[in-house]
């Protein structure tokens, strides 16, 4: 209740901005993404498909079933970064928890780092596994100073192929902003069988 | 006198770009309280301990990594570049993986080869005490053994005015000797 109060209030007292948003497929991983450009700020979404989630977390010690569970989970990886040049005071807070997904016509959050762990915690997995998994996720609350970045993935919580908005809150020098991404995609579930 | 003005204008120009070519996207941020860093006892591949305190006196470089983040892996080879550079200056590299083991390492290391030594963080505890949240992230710590700086992702490591920025720390000990 207090988590959705505070959104709420984050998003009446932000900024809203009008940003760039680019589409195409990424170079590296052959796959769409979805790329917010404001100045001094980037932030890129690149579907991951539920195979290779599978492939990731079982080579990191999770059995097959929580691999599943994961895969099932729209993960994006996401590079998140302050574009300002050096030298610039631009400093940019982050988040992940105040992020609303709009689906269906319905609000809900990402999954975070946190949701996560009390789920594996629940589940009982291996230390290493564990690790694997926390260091693995873009960090929930992050201080980008200029050149700063992370990547790592982001979990919506959507079932495969769902399409999905997502309205960004951050926040420059200390003023919240606010950005709508629209019409992204979790990766289809599909299964390519050889020739 | 119009070749000594064209001179001018390109030598001018030059600087400009070599200012900028050093200044894109290779900022160190400085650490305002000068902390200390947080000590550690760690072993590398070969089962050598390394303790942070054994390198009092010098700068160190520590970079928090992993053989799976993508990032890590694009910047080893420069920080490798700027070991062999620093090491004559008596300053000091360590990478510490976070979570893994000596086999996932050495294997990783057959195809980012490095001479700087590589330390395991296996439960993370070491990283966590640093606040690091995520990967890479770099510190440097001065001889006086207090962080000095952070970088969060990767630097071109190699990068002149990065390098100078490293050294700088050093003879700033020197000087205050």
């Amino acid at each position: 209740m207090q988590r959705w109060l505070s959104i709420l209030i984050f998003s009446v007292v932000a900024v809203p901005v009008m940003a760039e948003v680019l589409t195409g497929t990424d170079a590296e991983a052959q796959l769409p993404f979805w790329e917010l450009r404001v100045p001094g700020m980037s932030l890129r979404l690149v579907q991951r498909l539920p195979d290779q989630t599978r492939a990731y977390f079982m080579g990191r010690g999770f059995s097959k079933a929580q691999a599943e569970q994961i895969a099932q989970s729209c993960i994006f990886q996401t590079i998140y970064k302050n574009t300002a040049h050096a030298g610039s005071p631009l400093i940019i807070d982050y988040d992940l928890g105040q992020w609303q997904v709009l689906h269906a016509g319905k609000v809900s959050k990402l999954k975070l780092r946190e949701d996560w762990q009390r789920h594996w915690q629940l589940q009982k997995i291996n230390t290493a596994a564990a690790i694997a998994f926390e260091w693995s996720l873009l960090p929930t609350r992050q201080t980008y100073k200029a050149n700063d970045y992370n990547w790592g993935m982001t979990s919506f919580a959507l079932p495969p192929g769902s399409q999905f908005d997502v309205l960004l809150h951050w926040q420059e020098n200390g003023v919240a902003k606010n950005a709508r991404m629209q019409h992204l995609e979790c990766a289809p579930d599909i299964h390519p069988q050889p020739n | 006198m119009l070749f000594l003005r064209v001179a001018i204008i390109i030598l001018s120009l030059s600087f400009t770009l070599i200012g900028r070519a050093a200044d894109a996207g290779q900022a160190l941020h400085p650490i305002a309280d000068h902390r200390a860093a947080p000590g550690f006892a760690l072993y590398d591949m070969d089962d050598k301990q390394h303790s942070l305190a054994d390198y009092r006196g010098k700068v160190v470089i520590v970079n928090f990594w992993a053989t799976w983040c993508p990032p890590c892996r694009q910047e080893f080879p420069s920080m490798e570049k700027a070991y062999q550079q620093l090491q004559k200056d008596d300053i000091v590299m360590l990478a510490i993986d976070v979570g893994e083991d000596g086999d996932t390492i050495f294997e990783f290391t057959a195809d980012y080869p490095v001479t700087f030594p590589i330390l395991m963080d296996m439960d993370a505890k070491i990283t966590r005490q640093y606040g690091v949240i995520g990967l890479p992230t770099t510190y440097i710590i001065d001889p006086q053994g207090r962080l000095a700086y952070q970088v969060i992702g990767t630097r071109e490591w190699t990068d002149p005015g990065l390098l100078n920025a490293i050294r700088t720390i050093k003879s700033q000990k020197a000087n205050s000797q």
